[in-house]
Formats: structure tokens, sequence, C-alpha cells
């Protein structure tokens, strides 16, 4: 009961959010304008805002959930889909698609591309490995994010310092501004996706939680759902990362919060884990682009935002026992 | 034809056998105990008999080859308690019984009334009932093992395999779970292998005891038949001279007691 008291409270937060974040900006807007139909207001609502909330809200959303899956797939509360390398090969993919391609959606679709080749490269090494412990997927998840780094230095160092490195840079630091509503459909309908199937299978991932022959002397084929699982799930990730770059901290953190909540691993801690990713995302974006007179990068307020969240929960842990 | 049987059984860490081949059968209703000296290969029979090692040799329950079966298909016939649960997430202890039903449910399928009525059923058995909503992570160890005991039943499977189920219970709860367990698996007609390390428990509890030395089994006792001679030597392989005898309590039943025998210095 308590949980779910939790999550329609987390609903409303992320509802109240995402109104705040469709008419606070750079450009005012006001209800009244809108419902009477002033062009300028509409358009702005209409390819700036809507966009940027959907990818705010949802992706939040699916940083949470995806972090939840890693730790709890892998048993470890540091865990998070960083750990395969997906950020690294989005930020390459990203930076070969700002130095060779043009335009916004070529960039989203290289850093796509990248953050996906970096995990079925993870995934396929592990494979390698015929015993298929978790430790051989963090082992191939580190090679990964090592090469993924040097590709990604490599690109570095052939751009140019005045205007690709910027923007290389300035992708890397992760921002929801400039998203177009014409460019996020796919990845938001993969993501949205993959997120149903990990909801469905919410009981097989607390199964995989299990040492390997326990979970497979319940009759859990560990080797194949494992890699479904950690496939679907940094799916969605890569789907937000390619549209924002990094995002700090929401993946690690949201799940955590949810659990130091509810205190239990249940689907509805896993939806709760989701609300609270979103309300991070959505309000670090809300300072992000209220801050200061220009739009600042993203994950400086999720960690802002986040790190004294994690402590007062802690602190809140400890008084209670 | 046997219920269970086992032929040629033979595993090897790397190129250092363990199990040396090992043959035997097992009929319905019928629980037996595994004695053997730490690093006998014990655990290394059950997880071999599982799958969850590599091994050579065949297992066959009621005419099925059971290194022929999808994981799926050989967790609806055996359930398997390991030395240590693996749980490390907060959990209820109903989730935790709930997680054997998953051999009989579809991918996506939830657990329905029927088996939440059965688990509950299964943890009243095993002295739990009004513990279903605690965390798992918050229960002693010994009520970890019954809660884990309790998932063994509710996933219904036809043999018990069972890795020191009991380690870490007091006298009471040691002597009630493998009463209960022996009566389970007379009533159903299942059957179980259990590893033990308390001899005089294991003699009193199963119908028969496998005595493993060095990977290799030595012997295979029934303890309500055998002679105490018999049994004398064959447990003197495993721990030193013993002696065994009959012994009656208050109530009348008769107990067989082992005592080790002080060796030469």
């Amino acid at each position: 009961m308590k949980t779910n008291a939790l999550c329609a409270a987390g609903t409303v937060l992320v509802l109240v959010f995402a109104l705040a974040s469709l008419f606070v900006g750079k450009y005012p807007l006001s209800l009244s304008e809108l419902l009477h139909g002033n062009e300028m207001q509409l358009r702005v609502f209409l390819t700036l805002r809507v966009s940027r909330t959907l990818v705010g809200v949802l992706g939040g959303f699916a940083l949470g959930t995806a972090g939840f899956v890693y730790q709890t797939v892998f048993g470890n509360p540091l865990a998070s889909p960083d750990v395969i390398g997906v950020s690294s090969g989005a930020s390459a993919g990203a930076a070969a698609g700002i130095l060779f391609l043009s335009g916004s959606s070529a960039v989203t679709a290289a850093s796509f591309a990248g953050a996906l080749l970096a995990v079925i490269c993870a995934l396929a090494l592990s494979s390698l490995d015929s015993s298929g412990k978790n430790s051989s997927i963090v082992l191939a998840g580190i090679a990964v994010h090592a090469l993924a780094q040097t590709a990604l230095m490599g690109l570095k160092l052939t751009a140019d310092p005045e205007r690709e490195l910027a923007s290389i840079e300035y992708w890397i630091m992760g921002s929801l501004n400039g998203i177009s509503l014409s460019s996020i459909k796919g990845n938001l309908l993969i993501c949205l996706l993959c997120l149903a199937a990990i909801f469905l299978l919410h009981r097989q991932i607390l199964l995989l939680s299990l040492d390997e022959g326990e979970a497979r002397m319940l009759g859990v084929c560990v080797g194949r759902l494992r890699l479904f699982v950690l496939l679907i799930s940094t799916l969605t990730v890569s789907c937000i990362v390619s549209l924002s770059g990094l995002i700090s901290f929401v993946g690690l953190l949201a799940p955590h919060g949810a659990r130091l909540l509810t205190k239990d691993n249940r689907c509805s801690t896993m939806f709760l884990g989701g609300l609270i990713g979103s309300i991070l995302l959505t309000g670090a974006d809300l300072f992000a682009r209220s801050a200061a007179s220009s739009e600042l990068p993203v994950s400086i307020f999720t960690s802002l935002l986040g790190a004294p969240f994690l402590i007062f929960l802690i602190v809140r842990e400890g008084k209670l026992r | 034809m046997s219920f269970f049987s086992v032929s040629n059984l033979s595993a090897s860490y790397g190129s250092i056998p363990v199990l040396h081949p090992l043959s035997f059968d097992l009929q319905q209703g019928c629980m037996m105990g595994v004695l053997g000296a730490n690093g006998s290969g014990k655990t290394t029979l059950l997880k071999s008999i599982c799958g969850i090692l590599p091994h050579k040799g065949v297992c066959t329950l009621e005419g099925t080859v059971l290194e022929r079966l999808s994981p799926k298909e050989l967790a609806a016939r055996c359930s398997y308690i390991p030395q240590r649960s693996g749980i490390s997430i907060d959990i209820s202890v109903l989730d935790v019984v709930l997680m054997g039903c998953n051999p009989r449910l579809k991918l996506l399928e939830r657990p329905d009334h029927s088996m939440k009525r059965a688990a509950m059923q299964a943890l009243s058995l095993t002295g739990l009932s009004g513990k279903e909503h605690l965390n798992y992570q918050h229960l002693s160890e010994g009520q970890k093992q019954l809660c884990i005991l309790a998932r063994t039943l509710v996933s219904g499977g036809q043999l018990f395999l069972m890795d020191e189920p009991e380690s870490a219970l007091d006298l009471h709860f040691r002597f009630a779970m493998l009463c209960l367990l022996r009566r389970q698996i007379e009533c159903q007609k299942r059957a179980a292998i259990v590893t033990l390390h308390d001899p005089s428990l294991a003699l009193n509890t199963c119908h028969r005891l496998l005595v493993l030395s060095e990977g290799q089994a030595a012997a295979i006792l029934s303890p309500s038949s055998d002679s105490l001679e018999t049994m004398e030597h064959w447990l003197s392989s495993i721990y030193g001279p013993v002696c065994l005898r009959r012994v009656r309590d208050h109530k009348g039943q008769t107990h067989l007691v082992m005592l080790k025998e002080r060796e030469e210095e």
C-alpha cells in the first residue's frame, strides 16, 4: 500500500514537472495565448517544448529502470549501463557523426549506432567465455569501454579545435536542448517497447539475481535470458543517450532512491525508480535552461540534485534503524 | 525399472578428478543421505546430477535422461537446494517461496492464487507462517534455510537434491526438517538425495546412506536393516574409529547413536 501511495505521489510530481517543463524557458509561453492560437507560441510549444519534455520524462524513466535492471542482474549496487560501455560507445559515435556527417539527426543516428555497436561487442565478447559468468560481461564491457574511449580520443585529435571539438565536448556534457520532434520518434518508440518488455520480464529479472546454478534449477535459461534482458535495457539507454548526450548519476541513483523508500524489489519499486529518474532529469533540465543566461549541461544539475537526495535517504535510513 | 538411477557418473575440476565413476539406484519414496568427509565430492555429486557441473555418465528419472532436458524441463522434475542460497536483494519471504513456481510458469506469466495458497501452506509446514511479508534478508540463517525448503516443496519436483539443508538449524528444527522431508517424500512418492554432516541425524532419518570416500562410492547402507558392525566399518572409513549403539528414548523409540572413539596419539 505504501508503495502504491509513493508511486501515486511520484506520478503527480512527474506531471507537475512535465507541465513546468512545457512552459518554462527562454521564450515564456502562456496557456491563454496558446489556446488563442498565437502562431509563434504554438511553434515553440510543438517543435521545442513538447519534444524536450518527452525526452526528459521518458529519458529519466528509462535511465532509472535500466539502472534497476543492471543493479539487480549483476547484484552490484554500483552497476549501471555504463559498465557495458554504452555511454562511451554513444560518445564515440556522436563524435564520428559530428566530424563526418551533417545535421543533428545524423549525429543522433551515429551515436545510437555507436552505443549499439558497443553493447553488441561487449555481449558477443562475453559469450566467448562459455562459463557465462557475470564477471565476464563486466570485463568485456570494460574492454569495449576502453576501446571506445580510444576511438573517441582519436576522433577528437582529428577534429577542428574551433568548431568540431567544441561541439563534441558540448555533446558529451549532455543537454536536452535543441531536440526536435521529428528526430525523436523512432528512438522514443524503441525505448517504449523495450521498457514494456522490461516490466513484463520483471519476475525473471529477479530470478537472474540468484546464483547461476540456483536460477538454472528454478527453470531459468540463465545465459540467454541475461543476454536478452541486458540487451533491451541497454537499448533503452542508447535511445536516450543518443538524443541527449551523457547524463550522469540518474541511472545509478534513481533505483537506489526507490529501494530505500520501499525496501523491496517489486515491480512497483522498479516503476518508482523510473519515476524518480523522470523527476530528476526533468527537474535538472528546468534548472539547466533557467539558471543562467545561456543553456547549461544537464548533468551538472542531475548530480547537484541527485547527490544530496541520496545522502538524505541514507541519513534517514540510518535514523530509522 | 528403478525410479531414479545414476550410472557411471564422474566429474572433474579441470584435470583433477573429483568424482570417480559411480552408479546407484533410488526407489520412489526413498530418502538417501550422502555422508563423506570434507572434500569427498558430496556437493559435486549433487551439482553433477543437476547438470550445473559438466560431467560424464547418465542420470535417469522415471525413464527420462536428465542430461537431455532443457533447464525448464529439468527444473520441473528436480528441485535443488544449494548450500547457501544466493538471494542478495531485498525480497519478501512469500516472493522467495513463489520463485519455486517458476518451472510451471510461462516466461511472462505470474503466480496465480492457487500457487500463492500452496506457498502459504508450505510456509506453515516449515514453521514460517506469519512471516510471509518479512524481508528475507532479515531472517536468521536457519529461517532462510526453512524458507528455501518451502520453495522446494512448492516447486513440485519428483526428485529433491539438497546440499546440507540443515547446516544452520538448531537441534529441534534440524530433526523436524528432516522428518518433514521424509514424510513428504514418502506420502507424495518422491525421492531425495541429501548431503548431511551429522551422521546421527542421517542414520535416524534417511532410508539409505551413500558413503562417499575421496570421490568414490564406498558403500550404500540401509540403517534399518544393516548390522551395526557393517555400518561401523563403513562409517569408520570416513570418520576414523567410531562406535554405533541402538538406544531407546523415554518413549521407547529406538535410535542409532554414533560415538567418536578417541584415536591413538
